[in-house]
């Protein structure tokens, strides 16, 4: 095989076994890799109904085919299970290094079930697979754990860990690699925690082999030229990172503030990219192979909140900040900061404190649960000692710890939780734009941004501009986003090079990589089988029609200021016309026709 | 009106926000005037092949123009205008 390596590895944690098997040329072809692959193990091998947090589930790291190449942001892997968080297939994806490790060393996944007796972490070096004691380690946040590891393998092992927050089961907890990056979403951590698996490191000597060399370079050296020329993909996100975005969203009146109650922030500016541009940006940095380099090296000198380590980004300002009506770049650069030190989701963090600082307004949170905390809007320095409780598992934190639908639902009030399948929603007020609503509706891992961005053409204007006000001809713009990002998210490829880059360059690559013939057609037709044998494992687990609501805060409560004010989320509309593009029934359920035609049929 | 400028084309005007007058002024008035002033820089990052490039935000009053008239938007002396060059995240 070319592209892909062909082997996978499978850890049975519970007996310490390790095997490896090799990977099947059609399910490569069919589901490509990453997040792909491993949905498609997952389907396979896990009962969608077990409790994400037993031995019974499985936690899988996969990169993609691209991973590993001189591809334009080839640098990506997905870890996919169901998630802790959601109940719902997860599929978190993350950048930096690990994945193109794991390529070299010769793996297309690695399969970890059942459930460590004592923590453990696994040592990969090339063909050389071992379990390690790790019970030393316990307990050390991502730095501490990544020197130990380190230390006692090599000094060049690429390093994918949890910390506190994945061992205390955090519903909300990332996977950590390269210190900064994190498989974010979903509680992918928690479940890692609940296996008793601290890290993953590797260190490979090998390389991914190409079907046709001159095919793959005169390609990827166009994709790279398109990336380049485009003025978001080759030059805006290496000035001003992804927080370039908060003036954007909240000149159209679509930056969420206070929990979601509003669409306007009018201090945002204080958050955006231009002020850490000139402010706390030591410099940009890219992922493997990455061309764009939309990562932020930061440090925070402000003694209340100082701190050096990478972000924000523009989901974790807006979280931090304007959603907790907070307008202190420092203190949400000191979120971040927390969250990645200790691994945990930023969205879902930051909007679970939105959430308790709603309550607490309505009297439903008191001090006497929060140890004297006055969880009041635009508290600075209460919002970043609730990122810490939360973090470390202490006092309220552990309330927190939950995520907001939980959080919300223990006082009665499951609305005030700005989610979708228990997650939280990101930072895209759905009033405002109508087609990320449908998106955030639907998304087959609970609410996320990354599943159909169609802010891209609602509001950016790339590839082309839409009426991000207009309901007519969205279903089919969010299923074109959503496959397409279901296709590219499976290659091990970076969906910001979608800012340059799409579907056509993605098949070319692909085919000269694999030598499997790839068309623009074929290659959304993935997108389309991967995002419908999505949505089959959360039928099988028991999600239904019903989670594809957004609160009912976005449907009934019109925006009271900003550029969208008047405006309600209008996805009731919308969603019988998706279910019915997408070959689905009236209740959301995949068509036999829909299941036959994507070779999903039983 | 008010004009506001966001990311490089802050560095590129040197400033934030200014005021801007001129009667029966259209968007495209403005960005002409803006291009005499501010130069090939300002003209890069906002025009292309004499048009306006369709990856930049201009929103009169938190409207998007390109969902208006484009440059034959007309301005009035109480619009708020504010101009993105392309730019994006996610």
């Amino acid at each position: 095989m070319h592209g892909w390596i062909g082997k996978i590895v499978r850890v049975d944690l519970t007996s310490g076994k390790i095997t490896t098997e090799a990977l099947d040329p059609v399910m490569a072809r069919d589901y490509i890799g990453a997040r792909g692959l491993g949905t498609k193990i997952m389907t396979d091998e896990v009962d969608p109904k077990v409790d994400p947090l037993s031995p019974q589930n499985k936690l899988i790291f996969v990169p993609g085919p691209l991973t590993g190449t001189y591809a334009p942001s080839g640098g990506r892997y997905n870890v996919v299970t169901k998630g802790a968080l959601t109940g719902a297939i997860a599929a978190a994806s993350s950048g930096g290094t690990w994945g193109a490790e794991c390529k070299f060393a010769g793996y297309d996944a690695l399969i970890f079930e059942g459930k460590a007796p004592n923590p453990v972490y696994l040592w990969i070096k090339d063909q050389a697979i071992e379990l390690r004691d790790a019970r030393h380690i316990w307990g050390k946040n991502i730095l501490d754990t990544s020197d130990a590891i380190r230390a006692e393998t090599d000094d060049d092992a690429k390093i994918a860990c949890i910390g506190k927050a994945g061992e205390n089961l955090v519903l909300f907890a990332a996977i950590m690699n390269d210190l900064h990056r994190a498989a974010g979403r979903s509680g992918v951590g928690a479940v890692m925690g609940s296996k008793n698996l601290k890290a993953v490191a590797v260190v490979g000597t090998n390389g991914v082999t190409t079907a046709d060399n001159a095919a793959f370079e005169k390609i990827v050296l166009l994709a790279r030229d398109k990336i380049q020329k485009h003025p978001v993909g080759g030059t805006g996100l290496r000035l001003y990172g992804t927080d370039v975005l908060t003036n954007i969203l909240n000149q159209v009146g679509g930056y969420p503030i206070k929990n979601g109650q509003d669409g306007y922030f009018a201090t945002a500016d204080k958050l955006g990219g231009e002020t850490l541009a000139k402010t706390l940006l030591k410099r940009p940095k890219a992922c493997f192979s990455c061309i764009i380099s939309c990562g932020r090296v930061t440090k925070v000198i402000n003694k209340q909140f100082a701190g050096e380590g990478e972000g924000p980004e523009y989901e974790s300002s807006w979280g931090f900040g304007g959603d907790c009506l907070i307008d202190n770049l420092d203190a949400v650069t000191k979120a971040n900061y927390i969250c990645n030190e200790n691994g945990m989701d930023t969205i879902t963090m930051a909007a679970t404190i939105a959430c308790a600082m709603e309550l607490y307004e309505l009297g439903l949170i008191t001090k006497a649960e929060t140890g004297g905390i006055a969880i009041e809007w635009g508290n600075a320095e209460v919002m970043v000692e609730l990122t810490r409780l939360t973090a470390m598992g202490e006092g309220f934190g552990k309330k927190l710890a939950m995520g907001s639908y939980r959080l919300a639902e223990s006082y009665g009030r499951a609305d005030l939780s700005m989610s979708v399948k228990k997650q939280e929603i990101p930072a895209y007020d759905s009033r405002a734009i109508q087609g990320i609503g449908l998106n955030f509706a639907t998304a087959n891992c609970g609410a996320a941004h990354v599943r159909g961005y169609t802010i891209a053409p609602e509001v950016l204007g790339t590839p082309m501009k839409v009426d991000k006000d207009a309901v007519d001809g969205k279903p089919a713009l969010v299923i074109l986003f959503q496959n397409l990002t279901a296709a590219l998210d499976s290659t091990g490829g970076c969906l910001f090079t979608t800012f340059g880059i799409g579907a056509p360059e993605y098949a070319g690559m692909l085919s000269a990589l694999t030598g499997v013939e790839y068309t623009q057609e074929s290659f959304l037709n993935c997108g389309d089988r991967i995002w419908t044998m999505e949505r089959q494992f959360n039928l099988a687990a028991g999600l239904t029609a019903a989670d594809d609501v957004l609160p009912p805060r976005l449907l009934k409560e019109p925006l009271k200021t900003g550029a969208s004010k008047g405006s309600v989320s209008r996805v009731p509309e919308m969603l019988p016309v998706y279910y019915d593009l997408r070959g689905w029934d009236a209740n959301g359920v995949p068509t036999p026709a829909k299941l036959e035609a994507l070779g999903l049929s039983r | 009106m008010k004009v506001k400028y966001f990311a490089n084309l802050r560095d590129i005007t040197g400033t934030k926000e200014e005021d801007w007058a001129k009667p029966e002024a259209t968007v495209g008035d403005l960005i002409r005037d803006l291009v005499a002033r501010y130069g090939h820089e300002f003209e890069r990052w906002v025009m292309k092949d004499g048009d306006l490039w369709s990856l930049v935000i201009i929103l009169v009053n938190g409207h998007d123009v390109r969902q208006l008239k484009r440059f034959a938007t007309v301005l009035a002396p109480s619009d708020v205008v504010v101009i993105f060059p392309p730019m994006g995240g996610g």
